[in-house]
């Protein structure tokens, strides 16, 4: 099957047009499992569409641009570690119920947890987008991915209200939780090849939906200069303000090129979509700096909304391994590969 | 006709021609500009045996007639390769090509274009000392005396003029109207009575462009392209040529470099220093993002999807990730990059960091500035209002 990314594109904007900023949640996640969203990257064999990693990057690029709440990031992830395991007791009817809109996020930052003495789990997980309206926790933990209910004794959420207004962030505490070993879906080296499996749509989607907000924060502030009128004339034509759009469009434009291009890379390693999407995200605050900075005044209020750009593209930095982690790592995977 | 089995097909053309034919070592054999030059010479001429210096030109060429996909594919190969770029030869085969095929004479076709094949080499005479980025303000004087226009006045930035046999060469016929209106477009022969060639030392030690002084050249006026006062629009012409293959050559050569810097933080047994693998690490992605922007305006113009402003993204891209590249270089190579060593004449990426820290504003600066490219992406690709003309000190 051929869908043309354009037309996914075309979709997307439809579906969540640009002037809708931060939609409603409850209303997105609906219409997201509606579109099948869920399945775009699902292989045909597991009832999904098969589409490529690039598909998955339209469709998260456009819910950048519009400041998505909904949690699809977490959700896809935690899809693609089920698929990943497929010793998984009723791992169809787990692919099932989430293309049909059960919500199970994986967690998007680090979680720890030990086993005691009586074989319950202690331990917290963070990073857990929207738990209020999960069923499940899909924890990714070291050496250990488990499925957790989320009312289960011994499991208590909680959450942590965030700066970024788009997204709802929970903590995870366990103790005392019993982990169902049907629900233990790896563990050990199997989890590390599940972590390996689901890391480079990580990267991807996270990248997307930087490089989708970037651009949407840049139209967003050259529009604003082009009719914000000063000493006489609109503020876009003072070159000092020109320049400064050019280079951030630049920006964008060659992380963007990056993007496309190593989202379809067989030969792209973990560690190449890594540095990507440092590149991405360091671009977001890059582009949303200066947005707040070329709007003036009104962009320190909380009535304008440069100020949602800024908090989550902060808060996308922060996901899924640091922007210095990455990049020490290409640079010690590109010293590697011209051997002394 | 270019579906992917045929492109793989000419690819394996090409890397078999090059296994045999691509030049070696001569990176150390250019150790001044005229050793340069004739390596230059020699594998332009090399090329055109092969059939590959021209794919661009039209297919009654040999060689020519070849689509941008497979333009793409030789240039791809001729990077693998790591062979000399087309420096000497490139307005020749670029830009006197492309004025003379769209706006020469037939009898200019007839005579100019089978001498570039035989080694006849072209410089450019556009820019003048008040006439930079603002290009048509310039002022070269030409005044017509029966068969012959009579030249006087300066260009500069002319790339490898002092072994140029031709030019192209703007000139004023007239001061009427707008400043575009009274240029007029020569081609002008370099022997010419009256021309004076000084080449311009450069920073890093090198002389890639030169100052040309005109005074009283005669031109004879079959040899004027175009209308008289129609050499604007020549030149346009002259300037689109080069369709985006440059840079993505450019791009994939500073990527392959990068093992200069691998070198360097082994030498200074730098192997874990975390800043230090940031950094390179930083870079190696900045790279391979001007390898994918550049391939991707190629991709846009084969299927005819470039927007304006495209070309200025890429340009902007390279040249500064070029500038950072080299920067690092000499950070990493401490105090040895300060004692003066031999430079690689004519090459971007050679090892040499102070050379090629110096070399790099040549693309911050030449083909339209850093400053002119954020001015073309800024009003004609985010529409930005452009300032009111008529501005007078």
């Amino acid at each position: 099957m051929m869908i043309e990314l354009s037309e996914l594109q075309d979709a997307a904007q439809k579906a969540f047009p640009a002037d809708g900023l931060v939609p409603d949640r409850d209303v997105s996640w609906k219409l997201i499992a509606e579109m099948g969203w869920l399945m775009i990257d699902l292989p045909e064999a597991d009832g999904g569409l098969g589409l490529g990693r690039d598909a998955l990057a339209t469709i998260l690029f456009e819910q950048g641009r519009v400041l998505s709440t909904a949690p699809l990031i977490p959700a896809l992830l935690a899809l693609q570690a089920i698929v990943a395991s497929p010793d998984l007791a009723g791992r169809e009817d787990w692919i099932g119920r989430i293309c049909g809109g059960e919500y199970v996020p994986l967690n998007l930052l680090p979680g720890s947890a030990s086993v005691q003495a009586d074989g319950t789990l202690a331990g917290r997980i963070t990073g857990v987008f929207e738990a209020d309206m999960a069923s499940h926790v899909l924890a990714g933990l070291p050496g250990r991915y488990v499925l957790i209910p989320n009312d289960a004794p011994g499991v208590t959420v909680t959450e942590r209200p965030l700066w970024d207004r788009s997204r709802r962030l929970f903590d995870i505490a366990l103790d005392g939780f019993r982990p169902d070993p049907a629900l233990v879906l790896a563990e050990d080296e199997a989890a590390a090849r599940v972590h390996d499996r689901i890391s480079p749509a990580a990267m991807v989607a996270l990248a997307a939906d930087s490089l989708g907000g970037a651009s949407a924060a840049l139209d967003l502030t050259v529009e604003y200069l082009k009719t914000r009128r000063q000493f006489d004339r609109p503020l876009a034509m003072f070159q000092a303000l020109k320049h400064r759009c050019a280079d951030l469009k630049t920006h964008i434009a060659s992380a963007e090129a990056l993007l496309w291009s190593r989202c379809i890379d067989d030969a792209a390693s973990n560690i190449d979509l890594g540095a990507m999407k440092a590149m991405a995200t360091d671009t977001y605050f890059m582009v949303v700096e200066e947005m707040i900075q070329l709007h003036g005044g009104i962009g320190l209020t909380e009535e304008h909304q440069s100020h949602l750009f800024l908090k989550r593209a902060l808060l996308n930095m922060q996901l899924c391994g640091s922007a210095d982690n990455w990049r020490e790592a290409a640079g010690r995977q590109a010293l590697a590969k011209f051997a002394g | 006709m270019t579906s992917e089995a045929h492109l793989e097909t000419l690819r394996g053309e090409v890397r078999g021609w090059l296994d045999v034919h691509a030049p070696k070592g001569w990176r150390n054999a250019r150790q001044s500009h005229e050793q340069f030059a004739a390596d230059q010479r020699a594998w332009f001429l090399k090329l055109v045996e092969g059939g590959y210096a021209i794919p661009h030109w039209p297919a009654e060429w040999p060689g020519g007639g070849r689509s941008l996909a497979e333009q793409k594919v030789i240039y791809e190969e001729l990077t693998r390769a790591d062979c000399p770029r087309l420096l000497l030869s490139f307005v020749s085969t670029y830009h006197a090509a492309a004025t003379l095929l769209e706006c020469g004479s037939e009898a200019q076709k007839a005579r100019y274009l089978p001498a570039i094949l035989k080694g006849e080499t072209w410089c450019q005479g556009f820019s003048e000392p008040n006439a930079g980025s603002d290009l048509a303000a310039l002022k070269a004087r030409a005044v017509r005396k029966g068969d012959v226009y009579v030249v006087s006045g300066q260009k500069v930035w002319s790339t490898m003029a002092q072994y140029a046999d031709k030019c192209l060469l703007l000139v004023r016929t007239g001061a009427d109207g707008p400043k575009q209106a009274g240029i007029t477009f020569l081609l002008m022969d370099m022997k010419a009575k009256g021309v004076t060639v000084r080449p311009i030392h450069q920073i890093q030690g090198d002389e890639e462009y030169c100052e040309v002084f005109l005074d009283d050249v005669e031109v004879p006026v079959a040899d004027r392209v175009g209308e008289e006062g129609a050499g604007w629009a020549v030149a346009q012409a002259t300037l689109s040529s080069e369709r985006g293959l440059t840079l993505m050559e450019l791009s994939y050569r500073m990527r392959g470099a990068m093992h200069y810097i691998a070198s360097l933080i082994r030498k200074n047994g730098l192997e874990n220093d975390a800043g230090v693998l940031r950094d390179f690490g930083q870079l190696v992605t900045r790279a391979d993002a001007a390898c994918a922007i550049a391939d991707r305006f190629l991709a846009n113009r084969i299927a005819g999807i470039e927007r304006v402003g495209d070309a200025s993204l890429v340009k902007n891209t390279y040249s500064r990730v070029l500038r950072e590249y080299s920067a690092l270089g000499l950070r990493l190579g401490r105090m040895d990059e300060q004692y003066l060593a031999p430079i690689v004449f004519g090459d971007l990426n050679t090892g040499n960091f102070m050379a090629d820290f110096m070399n790099s504003y040549a693309w911050t600066i030449a083909g339209g500035s850093e400053e002119v490219q954020r001015n073309i992406i800024s009003e004609r690709m985010l529409g930005m209002q452009r300032e009111p003309k008529g501005w007078a000190a």
